[in-house]
């Protein structure tokens, strides 16, 4: 079983070195001539005005947070439909009123206005 | 093999836990942390649970991560002043750490408690993780499935009552039906001009 | 795959219950209308309706369905029975106050349905499975509910307390329910019991079950892992705090009798020692905290704490009569602080909060019949003879001599007695103490043996605007007036008329 993700690992694998050889290879090969001036901030040939770390509008976290909702949903999905021809009548409805609650859920962002941005 | 493949990112695990307690930057405490789940996603499909490890990679990489950094966003936390009691509290945290550690070696070390082939089953060999999960839970386990779908309907309920109270006055938004349905009459403006004088009336 | 079809018809007041909350939550996306009379009333009717069915339908049925995942018996019936009625009556108290700050949305009504089915799953419960998720369900509720008060910084910083220590605690919980499930290899609480009773328990299940214990205990208030329960009380909307300090206790007693009494009852000689030290400490924590109070939402907070302490006593004890005492206990606890709470809802108008104990003096020249109220539930919770929590504390203190936990037992009339200090404190405030005069700067008349009542921050009610002897103007109507009336009444008539209370919690624990 563990097998099939030999394929996983070396993704992992060819992945690392590809993010990193590139790394390696600029810090070893490129000229390196550090001057103060190259290393000051700037936003277009200006002086920084101001922290680039901003407070977020809270409503970020309210589209974040409904993404994971539907996301958990989605999660629920995948083993239902590998089996979906074992449990039969009984799973369809049991993920029918699954959804169900999460679409009487949509409904209820959807006339709030949760997902509209003003 | 599969021993060095543990050890490997289990170091990896360690070393990005202890990261994300010790970084100074939360946003890169955040990265460390997805990090973590991935290694803690691996030595779950490692032991045979496949569906947990890649929930974990969907849910909490996917999904929770990006809430996180939202909310490190949103917060503009003065990390100088958060870690101003991490010395004071540091004693009590060793401490209270400490005796965790001990009960679970207390645990793994009884001779009550047989972790290795216990009274948890072996993972099958021909059942799949997901097929087995997939036939007991929309099944036998359909009444706390059923509960997990009202909870999350209710998670939408209390983030959406506690974020979304007033509607802002100067906010702009699209009216979408409002758009489509403008005329010409809203818009356009015609404007005689004087053609003598080349001068502009511009009244109303 | 041997799976039979679960019989839905016995899980009938949950179903009802999901159904008529997707109902109410599209109706009140569609109904306009300031006041939210529609879903207010729709909400009432659903509760009412909910307690019926779990009556007519579950009451002297004993039975699993859904995979042992879901129990009915006469216990499940009573309580489900009761939390909906509870919950009934504390959303009576709400409008009034959220329409006067603002709050009255039908969100609060949908929350406070939510919360109900998570207690009615918990009292049902017949594994840890669904345990869990009927207690997350609760939490996640209150944990909204709480932080209501958007724009109030005491009710932010209580809710992100409450939430922060709740989780924790759910984590914990949850902690100790899969080293239960590493020893009993099930979920199932029948299995779980048969594990516990075998000669050679397994230590993992001892394990799970302190850690369970702290779950529970966090739930219900116990001091140590009262923490959040001042500051909750306090900084929550009061008819918020209301609903907390009733419903979810008992829930809270359900959630123990299922999980350490169906689950980990045999092993209540272990269980034993640990509920004590939870007993003793949240006592006297509880009443010694309580008497130097100035707030009374806190000090009732801080007397919840002593309540719950009564309420692990009588769990410690571990017979039947035990468990019946506890139960009765929290009913009549719920009944009383739904009383209290009340009071500082109709005490309360749009701009002040009746939430200082000096706000209290002289209740009794303006406002006897509140006044009569407020004597009532302080006797009561004093556990003063002829009033309901006088039979509370009484079931106690037998359960526990009859279990030899003596010493325990004049710990707790001890503490009851330190207790009253607090509770007649109020009265005597009410009753005997004068208002003070606004502007004309006559001192306050104190009685030579009043000095030191509430001395040093209590003399002088601490509000933001300054105004020294606030008069209490009631804000409720006139139906709300009846209803807090009316719960006054019902603890000196359950006191007076307590048998047939006590014999239905003895009879649906199989005691007596």
């Amino acid at each position: 079983m563990l097998e099939n993700y030999l394929p996983v690992l070396m993704f992992i694998i060819v992945g690392l070195v590809f993010g990193a050889l590139p790394l390696i290879a600029g810090f070893v090969l490129g000229p390196r001539r550090p001057h103060p001036e190259k290393q000051a901030p700037y936003e277009c040939g200006f002086e920084a005005f101001e922290d680039s770390r901003m407070k977020f509008d809270v409503r970020y976290y309210l589209v974040a947070l409904l993404f994971i909702l539907f996301d958990l949903e989605i999660a629920f999905l995948f083993p239902w439909a590998v089996v979906l021809e074992d449990i039969g009548l009984f799973g369809i409805a049991a993920m029918g009123l699954f959804v169900g609650l999460l679409v009487i859920g949509l409904l209820y962002e959807w006339q709030k206005g949760a997902l509209e941005w003003e | 093999m599969e021993q060095v493949i543990f050890y490997l990112f289990a170091g990896v695990l360690l070393f990005a836990a202890t990261m994300v307690i010790s970084v100074r930057n939360p946003v890169y405490a955040a990265l460390f942390l997805v990090l973590a789940f991935f290694n803690a996603a691996v030595l779950w499909v490692l032991v045979g649970a496949e569906f947990l490890g890649l929930a974990l990679i969907v849910v909490y990489v996917g999904a929770v991560m990006v809430l996180f950094l939202f909310v490190l966003m949103m917060l503009d936390v003065n990390t100088a002043a958060m870690r101003e009691g991490f010395t004071r509290y540091l004693p009590v945290g060793v401490v209270v750490a400490g005796l965790m550690l001990l009960q679970l070696i207390v645990v793994i070390l009884s001779e009550q408690v047989d972790l290795i082939g216990g009274l948890i089953p072996e993972p099958s060999a021909e059942v799949d993780n997901v097929h087995a999960i997939g036939q007991v839970l929309y099944t036998a386990y359909v009444y706390p499935f059923e509960i997990a779908a009202v909870i999350l309907l209710l998670a939408i309920v209390a983030a959406i009552s506690l974020t979304m109270r007033r509607q802002r006055p100067n906010t702009q938004r699209q009216d979408v039906p409002k758009q489509l349905s403008v005329t010409k009459e809203q818009r356009l403006r015609l404007v005689q001009i004087d053609k003598k004088n080349r001068r502009h009336t511009s009244d109303t | 795959m041997s799976f039979e079809t679960p019989d839905f018809s016995l899980a009938l007041p949950e179903i009802w219950l999901l159904g008529a909350i997707c109902v109410v939550l599209i109706v009140d996306l569609f109904v306009r209308g300031s006041r939210r009379s529609v879903t207010f009333f729709l909400t009432q009717a659903v509760l009412l309706v909910t307690a019926a069915l779990a009556i007519t339908t579950q009451w002297g049925v004993t039975e699993t369905t859904f995979s042992g995942h879901y129990v009915v018996d006469p216990l499940a019936a009573m309580l489900k029975a009761t939390l909906a009625l509870l919950v009934v009556l504390a959303l009576a108290y709400t409008r009034p106050y959220l329409e006067a700050r603002g709050l009255l949305q039908g969100e609060v009504y949908l929350l406070a349905l939510f919360a109900t089915l998570g207690m009615l799953i918990i009292a049902s419960g017949g594994s840890l499975l669904t345990l869990y998720l009927g207690l997350e369900m609760l939490s996640l509720s209150l944990y909204a509910l709480v932080a209501y008060h958007r724009d109030s910084r005491q009710a932010a910083e209580a809710a992100m307390k409450y939430f922060v220590l709740g989780a924790l605690a759910s984590g914990i919980l949850l902690y100790g329910m899969s080293m239960v499930y590493g020893g009993a290899a099930s979920l199932e609480l029948a299995v779980i019991a048969e594990a516990a009773a075998s000669e050679e328990p397994p230590l993992l299940l001892l394990f799970g079950m302190s850690f369970m214990l702290v779950g529970v205990a966090f739930k219900l208030g116990a001091a140590p892992f009262h923490a959040w329960v001042p500051d909750v009380y306090q900084g929550a909307p009061t008819p918020v705090t209301l609903f907390i300090s009733t419903a979810p206790k008992v829930a809270a007693v359900a959630l123990f009798l299922r999980l350490l009494v169906d689950g980990l009852g045999p092993l209540h000689e272990t269980l034993q020692p640990m509920l004590l030290i939870l007993a003793a400490v949240s006592l006297l924590l509880g009443n010694l905290t309580a008497i130097m109070q100035t707030n009374l939402k806190r000090m009732l907070a801080y007397s919840g704490i002593a309540h719950a302490g009564f309420i692990v006593l009588a769990l410690a004890a571990g017979t039947e009569a035990g468990h019946a005492a506890a139960l009765f206990y929290v009913i009549a606890y719920g009944i009383m602080a739904a009383g209290a709470f009340g009071l500082i809802i109709v005490l309360s108008s749009a701009g002040t909060e009746a939430e200082q104990i000096a706000d209290y003096r002289g209740l009794n020249e303006r406002h006897p019949i509140l006044a009569g109220v407020l004597l009532l539930l302080m006797i009561s919770m004093t556990g003063i003879p002829g009033t309901i929590g006088f039979y509370a504390k009484y079931l106690v203190l037998k359960a526990a001599v009859e279990a030899d936990l003596i010493a325990m037992a004049v710990l707790a009339v001890i503490a009851a007695v330190i207790g009253a200090f607090y509770y007649l404190r109020v009265l005597k405030v009410a009753y005997f103490d004068r208002p003070e005069v606004p502007p004309e700067g006559s001192q306050k008349p104190t009685g030579p043996n009043e000095g030191s009542v509430g001395e040093g921050e209590g003399a002088t009610p601490s509000r933001p605007d300054g105004a020294a002897g606030t008069v209490l103007v009631p804000g409720a109507s006139l139906p709300i007036r009846a209803l807090l009336v009316v719960n006054g009444a019902a603890v000196l008539v359950l006191g007076i008329f307590p048998e047939r209370l006590i014999a239905l919690c003895q009879s649906v624990l199989g005691a007596g």
